[in-house]
């Protein structure tokens, strides 16, 4: 048998998939036309993967510039009568936010889903913001899996649902469903392809105040149908038990942490359970019906008690004597799991535990410090590595002008180089979300009297940093920008931008440079260099530094990690680096406390370089005061 | 019917953990098991600790493994088994890579690295039994050093006590990797094996 892939249309057959795949795959069995997304972990799998079968299906893909215009591409299509999807991870809807509230007043005529990947505990972001509460503010219903196949499925209809009602829907995704693998059973492709046309209607797509007041009692109407439709939909199901004190309400994921739980406590068959795939709206009448047949409920649901405050209301705009329980037994921060539920549940009703969950936490207080401290690090051979090292090296120098304790200020930003808050390069000051780095700077050079260096990516260059670089010049702020472009978007897993010369599809396109747009901007100071002549791009960040107003340096060299793929696909040698011991004093450590390279290690005393580690980049032979760091080769 | 077995594999960004809950959970369709799955990243794209669930059996819901619940722990460097001590059991096995990595906070001395025999003291404490293997050495007898995750794969199969055929896994095996490769993988996974049983002969 041919093997089954993320495109086989074979109803009824298994694969065994990521999350994200599986989400790609319900957009693909819905006959998804137009696909745009950023990249953002943990959401960059679902486009990645429709990017690469694209062509075989007809679609159109695209990676945008950032999530305001993919959700824009998305909802152009399905004003056009044409299924689109945007896929973002939770901060990025912070960023489509603009369009949004509005594009729900449109409504969607091609079925519209805008993906949300929340990302609980924050594994890799900023914060951990429920989005449920941004569709609450925008009347946009949403529908959140308890597994990948429900990811799967819900996707799929989520775009029916969407025409239906004519209302854009959010598919909340969190990080243990994006990021879990499963089996998933496979449903059957559409094949229907839609010519888009755009009709026009100054009173549903022209927003003066006019259109808004026409609009928003329209959609009301809408939502308002919707909430009814909810009650029987199968992702929302209500299993009553007879005689039941308690009745648990797991939202998406908890649902399944839940029956995880009761399981492991045997009590299965003793506890109500409401299983709820639309957190908004709920399903008024299931709630009602458990709220009305126990005499406890403990809500379970990942991040904010958003589910428990609208079951809350519904208790008492209904007089429904019931202790409702949710947050104050279940935390607000991190993800949930089978144990934190396991815990709730004993608390509630006495069940014996499972295990001994203090003589584990003993164990783990006991054995955390033996355990070494392994924070992710840049790469061995990362271009950031050597451009901070400039960077800081550069700073320095200028800081001695402004005063004795005067240190430069850093504002630092969203990719792989956020890791340089970590000693020994300690240069980000400030991270708080994509452009956030420039923004700051100019708010810093009006209060401070510091140098201010701050950097950004290439790709987050494009995503948010034109507009505070703009900024910069309009208001003269005298701050340094330097772009650290290693033509990737490093972090995520080196989509393409517009930097590099082609699109999601592959196909080529014109590449942009940030000193183009830097110089057209009317930034006076700008130049690029190459980190790795550490020397040279030290002075000419010193430069930049020194020169009165906004001044961007673009530091460019490839990512190591496609640099070297490149390599071995070109069978070129990778030489590393070695420690000649007879130069080595093997005390100075200047290379590893100057740069963290997690190739160059310490062994009996002695400074080695790990060859299979090393990539041959020569930062650490440049900055060895004893000359003792070689190339192999010599 | 399999009602649940618990394997979480832990490592180092960059050791091939992933790979190996992969080829589980492909073979565990094939062989008509329902799979479950997660794997913890956080920002590692390299160097960083890294740990992959899978999950098998008709009882398994959630993506990740509950406290005390892995049924075989795959430890593919010894301290990062042991920051998972406490999904360990008396009922569990651990198989461990007794290769060490050390991160470069131990050298900058912001960190220490304990000895192997104190993480063997608590694994074995804590464990119903410990498998030792130095499986780079086994991968590198192979023919490719490469290849130390699938020996590692080929010792959880050498315990006996998956759910998953052997002849499964390997054909998983086969499948994934382009056919010039699939033999010193074959080899890998057999060595890991043998050195498995003979561990608990």
């Amino acid at each position: 048998m041919k093997e089954l892939t993320i495109t086989s249309d074979a109803p009824g057959e298994r694969i065994f998939v990521l999350g994200n795949e599986a989400i790609a795959r319900g957009a693909i069995e819905a006959g998804v036309q137009v696909a745009a997304a950023y990249p953002g972990t943990p959401s960059s799998e679902i486009l990645e993967t429709l990017a690469g079968v694209a062509k075989e299906l007809e679609m159109y893909v695209e990676w945008s510039v950032n999530e305001k215009v993919a959700f824009e591409v998305a909802l152009a299509a399905s004003i056009c009568g044409v299924r689109a999807m945007a896929s973002m991870k939770h901060v990025g809807v912070n960023v489509a936010h603009d369009s949004l509230i509005t594009a729900n007043y449109i409504g969607a005529k091609g079925g519209l889903v805008l993906l949300s990947a929340d990302d609980p505990w924050a594994w890799s972001s900023q914060n951990e913001q429920d989005n449920r509460y941004i569709a609450l503010q925008a009347y946009m219903p949403v529908l959140e899996p308890s597994s990948v196949q429900e990811a799967k499925d819900m996707m799929a209809d989520a775009f029916k649902l969407s025409e239906q009602f004519r209302q854009l829907f959010m598919l909340r995704s969190v990080t243990r469903i994006g990021h879990a693998r499963s089996d998933i059973v496979l449903g059957k492709i559409s094949r229907e392809k839609r010519k888009g046309k755009f009709v026009k209607n100054r009173d549903w797509l022209v927003y003066t105040p006019r259109e808004a007041r026409i609009n928003k009692p329209l959609m009301l109407e809408r939502f308002d149908a919707i909430k009814k439709a909810v009650n029987t939909l199968p992702y929302n199901q209500l299993k009553l038990v007879r005689g039941a004190k308690l009745g648990v309400i797991g939202c998406g994921l908890s649902y399944s942490y839940t029956l995880e739980a009761l399981k492991w406590l045997g009590i299965e068959d003793k506890v109500s359970i409401l299983k709820i795939g639309t957190p908004h709206p709920l399903p008024e009448e299931l709630v009602i019906k458990l709220l009305k047949s126990v005499k406890e409920v403990l809500v379970t649901e990942e991040i904010d008690p958003f589910v428990e405050l609208h079951v809350k209301a519904i208790a008492g705009e209904h007089n429904i004597a019931v202790k409702i329980h949710g947050k104050d037994l279940l935390p607000r921060v991190g993800e949930l799991s089978t144990r934190k539920v396991t815990e709730a549940v004993i608390k509630l009703t006495g069940a014996k535990s499972p295990v001994d969950f203090a003589r584990l936490d003993k164990l783990a207080e006991e054995t955390t410090p033996l355990l070494p401290w392994r924070p992710p690090a840049l790469c061995p051979g990362c271009s950031h590595r050597a451009s901070f090292y400039a960077i800081k090296t550069a700073s320095k120098r200028v800081a001695r002008d402004y005063g004795q304790d005067v240190e430069a200020i850093y504002p630092g930003d969203i990719g792989c180089y956020a890791l340089a808050y970590n000693p020994p390069l300690e240069a980000v000051d400030t991270t708080i979300c994509m452009g956030g780095s420039f923004g700051i700077a100019n708010g810093l050079s009006h209060v401070v009297d510091a140098p201010i260096v701050a950097h950004l990516g290439d790709s987050t260059f494009f995503h948010a940093g034109i507009p505070p670089l703009i900024n910069a010049v309009y208001n003269k702020a005298n701050i340094t920008m330097v772009i650290l472009d290693n033509s990737a978007t490093a972090m995520t897993g080196f989509q393409p931008h517009p930097g590099t010369g082609h699109t999601a599809m592959g196909e080529e396109t014109v590449q942009l440079k940030p000193e183009d747009i830097a110089r057209a901007c009317g930034v006076k100071f700008v130049e690029v260099i190459d980190p790795f002549d550490l020397k040279a791009a030290a002075k000419t960040i010193e430069a930049a530094i020194r020169f009165d107003g906004p001044a961007v340096v673009v530091s460019r060299r490839l990512c190591t990690m496609i640099d070297q793929r490149e390599k071995r696909k070109r069978k070129e040698p990778i030489i590393p680096y070695f420690v000649d011991q007879d130069k080595c004093s093997g005390k100075c450590n200047a290379c590893i406390e100057l740069l963290g390279c997690p190739a160059i290690i310490k062994e009996d005393g002695k400074t080695i370089i790990d060859q299979a580690l090393c990539t041959g980049c020569g930062i650490c032979a440049q900055v060895c005061p004893y000359k003792a760091i070689i190339e192999v080769s010599q | 019917m399999t009602k649940e077995f618990n394997v979480l594999i832990t490592g180092v960004g960059g050791q091939g953990v992933i790979l190996i809950s992969e080829l589980l959970g492909e073979a565990a369709v094939k062989d008509q098991l329902k799979v479950r799955g997660s794997e913890i990243l956080g920002m590692a794209v390299r160097g960083g600790s890294v740990t992959s669930a899978i999950r098998l059996g008709e009882d398994v819901y959630g993506p990740l493994i509950p406290t005390s619940k892995c049924s075989a722990l795959v430890g593919m460097e010894p301290s990062e088994a042991l920051r998972n001590i406490t999904c360990l059991s008396k009922s569990s096995l651990v198989i461990l890579n007794t290769a060490v990595t050390v991160p470069f906070t131990v050298p900058l001395g912001q960190s220490s690295y304990p000895s192997l025999e104190a993480i063997l003291e608590k694994l074995n404490k804590a464990a119903e039994r410990v498998i030792q293997l130095d499986a780079a050495k086994l991968a590198q007898e192979a023919g490719s050093l490469l290849t130390t995750n699938i020996t590692m794969l080929g010792a959880l199969f050498g315990t006996g006590r998956l759910p998953i055929k052997v002849s499964t896994i390997k054909e998983a095996i086969e499948e994934r990797f382009p056919a010039k490769l699939a033999p010193v993988n074959m080899k890998a996974f057999d060595l890991g094996y043998e050195s498995c049983r003979r561990a608990l002969k």
